[in-house]
């Protein structure tokens, strides 16, 4: 009955939607907001072209942009057309989820050569097609030529060697104040992923084998590890690069860029995307061009191998249509417009990429007055597509073999047993996700089984509410319904909201879901003996208890803070406020702050450290001092929230008794021993059992600021909990997880309430 | 006797004076650092070694990030859901705070734990789940699926029901000798006694939906449904961050919550009187 209500409803909508007999077409992307306006532009047109079609089209930012597909698909309504990242090609097209575009390539007169070959590729499988490539770039190094000049060392050429760049990049090392510690830096090295592949696959090496089955022999062959020595050996043995930070807290924060921009750094490694924010510092004719910060740019791949070998990496992403969409033939034609000439040409304007259409590419290079372009289309050649294309869950992958340059970079670990031990690591992962993959999905078209759950979890309820009714008698029985009266607005808010999305884990918990199609076979116990034998599951467990740590000391501290707010002072409003101002702060904006205050070279927290004739540290950057850079931002960031609960609890006491106890000459510490406390008990209480609560689920800090690094130092339970569900797809396993989550805060909760959680009251 | 004990207590709130400065100032040297950034254009942002004043005040970021994106649109759509998240929340959750600290109703205990459990698994386990529901709903897109799913909370009831057991039961069971009905005592007692409390948790769901940032994305498929929190988000990409706009735009939407939190802040201060009580 609830579903034929709700069906209708939606019929209805449908029906308005499509008044005038138009088609309409819903488009995601992730785009930035000077993007946004162009991909609109685009849409736009193709509108006028066709005004039979209707295009309502979505932007999501790129940190998103995966969630929000996941869900489309999940609840059976993904867009029409959709950009594709080239990571999520193998998952996608394992999964059938994506439409063969080949098919309608004739018959709609779409001309694939207008695009690079080996870009097109990365999205062929087999004989089929599954995205018509948007735009690409291989991973390139930017260099400043202020730099060279001034050195008198000539620019780099095309086919410059190894030995040109360590040359480089130790004649560009500058210390002028001879402190010991570089004023300027020729180079820079990330473990990052992106920043190390093309030099290892042009010194012939590679991670993995060539069928991308196993790692061993690979990861630890000697022209991989001698190039993963020569990129170390530039930031450690030459002190040629400075420290960062991660790739994530360097880009986000604009380390590296600041001091390319500030010439303190010869050359960085980056690709194609970084051009559109460096064109006001290089053009003088943009508005915002400041004569102090111009910079003369030059741009050359990345150096030639040992062998002489040449050899890039490259990124691409493209417009995909999903299966089953209402009306694939007009979504391939918009597909094919969204990667096509016209489109091309008006994204060329936001410098974001190269396009993947040659003819349009071809002009950009003719009209760049930097000479830029050019060197980026020598490079396309020689460009390989990315491991993450080929293989499901790479980044996965990828993480674990970011944690091998760290372990030999950050911890000084040998090179050659690192590698092999991390080859084999890697060897049981691809293992595992090979025997994921090799799954038939059953097609399944049903979508609303959660409505079933709903019902059924609702039905529960009410049977017990009717249970208990029955069996309780006279006064019981008025006392429950009046206490049950008072519970069902909130009761029935949780079913829907809270209850059925948990017996939904539950469920899923014992099945293997991938998000992706709705099939959802039954493991058994599977999810649950992966997990027991899984280190990197313990090792999370055992960093969120760490974590939790922070409660205490919060909690004391905030009292502190709560005691002395609490008295009538002047201004104490005011200082109220300002305590309370990093809880309030948008999350996204604060936390940037923050990463940008630990950053080891060139952090604030360094800064003071060194005013008081302390060691600098490497704060997020160190497996030692990861965790507790987390728990000081945590502590900062909650003394103000729970001063405030704290205060509240303090306005509770009656102030006679205060009174009583001054008269009874009680020195201050021993009202607040024997008057605050005890009557503050029911706030602290609550306190510590929200905050404990709320520390083993401690997310959004790690997901923006470490990821889980280094070294899964900061891997905390909910981050492992999302990285399954959201990266390697794998809802049942993460399900599992969380119940193994629900029962320890359970157990842990438990035990708080039998310690202290006695009432208290007044008599 | 008198004069030292004024001298001591003098002294001793100068010490308070001291030290909740001290704190502060460490509060506040981040978003000094964001409010200069918020002034300055990108090359000073990036200037080496860092700069905490700007050489010129560019007010006009705030104008430009407020108006690179439809902020007044978002503000809209922040203001609306949240004032359904808090009026919803202070409904939802003070009635079953006080049918647990109050009522108590056989088996109450038992209730309470299943309650206080949901709060232990992750929410990003269960966002697949309710997104499935909102949109079986037929909700996307609309305030609904921005406000209901956080429209009731449990820790909002499990902060109110502390609070409610702190409260002298004198008055409630004279009204109940009176025969006034649970209802009448809920409202006309309980609710006006405990203003700090829902004050607080005001302040808290404001907050939380003010600030609430995966959700909106996820239940909502066009710009002009988007909240405050993701127009901030929108300034940084994983490659890069523009800086100047993101701070500027972020210093903008903090204003609200603190207006919201200073007029909220006189009702807890002012707090209960306890004397009318006795007797």
């Amino acid at each position: 009955m609830l579903k034929i209500v709700f069906l209708s409803f939606l019929f209805g909508l449908i029906i308005n939607a499509q008044s005038g007999e138009k088609i309409t077409l819903r488009v995601f992307n992730w785009a930035g907001i000077y993007e946004i306006p162009l991909t609109q532009q685009i849409i736009d047109e193709y509108e006028r072209l066709n005004p039979n079609i209707e295009i309502i089209y979505q932007p999501t930012p790129d940190a998103q942009y995966e969630n929000k597909i996941l869900t489309a698909l999940a609840a059976g309504e993904p867009p029409d057309v959709f950009l594709l990242d080239s990571k999520s090609v193998p998952s996608f097209t394992n999964k059938h989820v994506l439409l063969d575009l080949n098919k309608y390539v004739d018959k709609l007169n779409i001309d694939t050569t207008q695009w690079f070959s080996n870009v097109t590729n990365i999205a062929r499988r087999d004989s089929g097609l599954y995205a018509f490539p948007k735009g690409f770039t291989p991973m390139m190094i930017y260099y400043n030529k202020k730099l060279f000049d001034e050195a008198n060392i000539p620019y780099p050429e095309f086919d410059w060697t190894r030995d040109d760049y360590l040359r480089i990049a130790k004649t560009l090392t500058v210390d002028e104040n001879n402190d010991g510690k570089p004023d300027q830096y020729g180079a820079t090295f990330i473990n990052y992923f992106y920043n190390w592949i093309p030099w290892i696959w042009s010194a012939g090496g590679d991670v993995l084998d060539p069928d991308g089955s196993e790692a061993s022999g690979y990861l630890n062959s000697p022209e991989t590890e001698s190039t993963f020595q020569f990129l170390i050996d530039i930031r450690k043995k030459y002190n040629a690069a400075p420290d960062v930070g991660t790739w994530a807290q360097s880009g986000k924060t604009g380390t590296l860029r600041a001091l390319f921009y500030n010439n303190k750094i010869g050359m960085v490694l980056d690709g194609h995307w970084r051009i559109p924010g460096m064109l006001k510092y290089m053009d003088r004719n943009h508005p915002e061009f400041d004569p102090n910060y111009e910079l003369n740019l030059g741009i050359v791949g990345v150096p030639k191998g040992p062998g002489g070998k040449k050899v890039n990496v490259m990124y691409e992403s493209g417009w995909c249509v999903p299966v089953n969409v209402e009306h694939p033939e007009e979504a391939v034609k918009l597909a094919a417009f969204m990667s096509g000439e016209y489109a091309s040409r008006i994204r060329s304007a936001s410098k974001l990429e190269i396009s993947a259409n040659k003819k349009v590419t071809y002009e950009v290079v003719e009209q760049d007055k930097f000479g830029l372009e050019a060197e980026f289309l020598k490079e396309v050649p020689y460009c390989r597509q990315p491991w993450g294309s080929r293989i499901e869950r790479f980044t996965e992958i990828e993480k674990v073999l970011q944690d091998a340059v760290d372990e030999v970079m950050l911890n000084d670990e040998p090179m050659h047993a690192t590698m092999t031990r991390y080859a084999k690591t890697i060897d049981t992962k691809l293992f595992n996700i090979r025997e994921n993959a090799n799954f038939e999905f059953k097609e399944i078209e049903e979508h609303s089984e959660i409505i079933k759950f709903l019902i059924g979890v609702a039905l529960l309820i009410f049977i017990i509410m009717l249970f208990l009714y029955y069996r309780a008698k006279g006064k019981e029985r008025h006392q429950l319904k009046t206490g049950v009266f008072f519970l069902t607005p909130s009761l029935i808010h949780l079913t829907v909201f809270i209850f059925t999305p948990i017996v939904f884990a539950a469920y899923l918990s014992f099945h293997r879901w991938d998000i992706v199609v709705p099939d959802k076979p039954f493991v058994g116990l599977d999810n649950f003996k992966e997990l027991f034998t899984d280190p990197s599951f313990w090792n999370a467990l055992k960093n969120t208890f760490i974590y939790t740590l922070n409660v205490p000391l919060t909690m004391s501290i905030s009292l502190a803070v709560a005691l002395m707010m609490h008295k009538k002072l002047k201004g104490i409003g005011f200082l109220r406020t300002l305590y309370f101002l990093p809880t309030v702060t948008s999350f996204v904006a604060i936390s940037l702050v923050w990463m940008w205050i630990y950053n080891p070279s060139y952090g604030v927290a360094n800064y003071f450290l060194d005013l008081v004739g302390l060691p600098p540290l490497q704060w997020l950057n160190s497996t030692q001092t990861a965790m507790i850079s987390v728990i000081i931002f945590t502590i900062w960031l909650n003394i103000g929230f729970q001063m405030i609960i704290f205060l509240a609890g303090l306005q509770g006491i009656p102030e006679e008794l205060y009174e009583v106890s001054r008269i009874d000459g009680a020195s201050a510490w021993k009202q607040f021993w024997h008057v605050t406390l005890p009557l503050l008990k029911p706030t602290t209480f609550f306190i510590l059992v929200t905050s404990f609560i709320g520390s083993f689920q401690i997310f959004t800090t790690i997901y923006v600021m470490t990821q889980g690094g280094p070294i899964g130092s900061t891997d905390v339970f909910v981050y492992h909990i999302y990285d399954a569900a959201w990266n390697q797809l794998r809802m049942g396993y993460a399900s599992a997880m969380s119940w193994i989550l629900f029962f320890i805060i359970l157990a842990a909760t438990y035990i708080q309430f039998k310690l202290i959680g006695k009432d208290v009251e007044y008599s | 006797m008198l004069n030292t004990r004024k001298l001591w207590k003098k002294s001793g709130n100068t010490v308070i004076y001291g030290l909740l400065i001290l704190l502060a100032i460490s509060m506040l040297l981040p978003f000094i650092w964001m409010l200069s950034t918020s002034l300055m254009n990108e090359l000073e942002v990036y200037s080496f070694p860092p700069k905490f004043i700007p050489s010129n005040w560019r007010w006009e970021n705030f104008v430009e990030a407020m108006t690179l994106q439809p902020f007044g649109r978002y503000f809209l759509n922040s203001a609306i859901v949240s004032i359904m998240v808090v009026s919803g929340q202070m409904i939802f959750c003070s009635m079953a705070a006080y049918s647990f600290a109050r009522i108590k109703f056989k088996g109450h205990e038992k209730v309470f734990a299943v309650y206080i459990s949901t709060m232990m698994i992750p929410a990003i386990v269960t966002i697949i789940p309710a997104f499935l529901i909102i949109n079986t709903f037929g909700w996307m897109n609309t305030y609904w699926a921005l406000a209901t799913p956080t429209i009731s909370n449990v820790w909002g009831i499990f902060l109110l029901r502390q609070f409610f057991l702190t409260i002298p039961k004198d008055l409630e069971d004279a009204a109940r000798i009176d025969g006034a009905s649970e209802s009448r005592i809920f409202w006309t007692i309980s609710l006006p006694l405990s203003q700090p409390a829902l004050a607080t948790l005001a302040i808290f769901s404001f907050m939380a939906s003010w600030k609430d940032f995966l959700w909106p994305l996820i239940v909502t498929n066009r710009a002009d449904m988007r909240t405050v929190e993701v127009g901030i988000a929108n300034f940084s990409t994983v490659y890069s961050t523009d800086w100047p706009h993101q701070m500027a735009a972020a210093v903008i939407v903090l204003l609200p919550i603190i207006i919201v939190f200073i007029l909220a802040q006189r009702h807890f201060v002012r707090g209960i009187t306890f004397s009318g009580l006795k007797g």
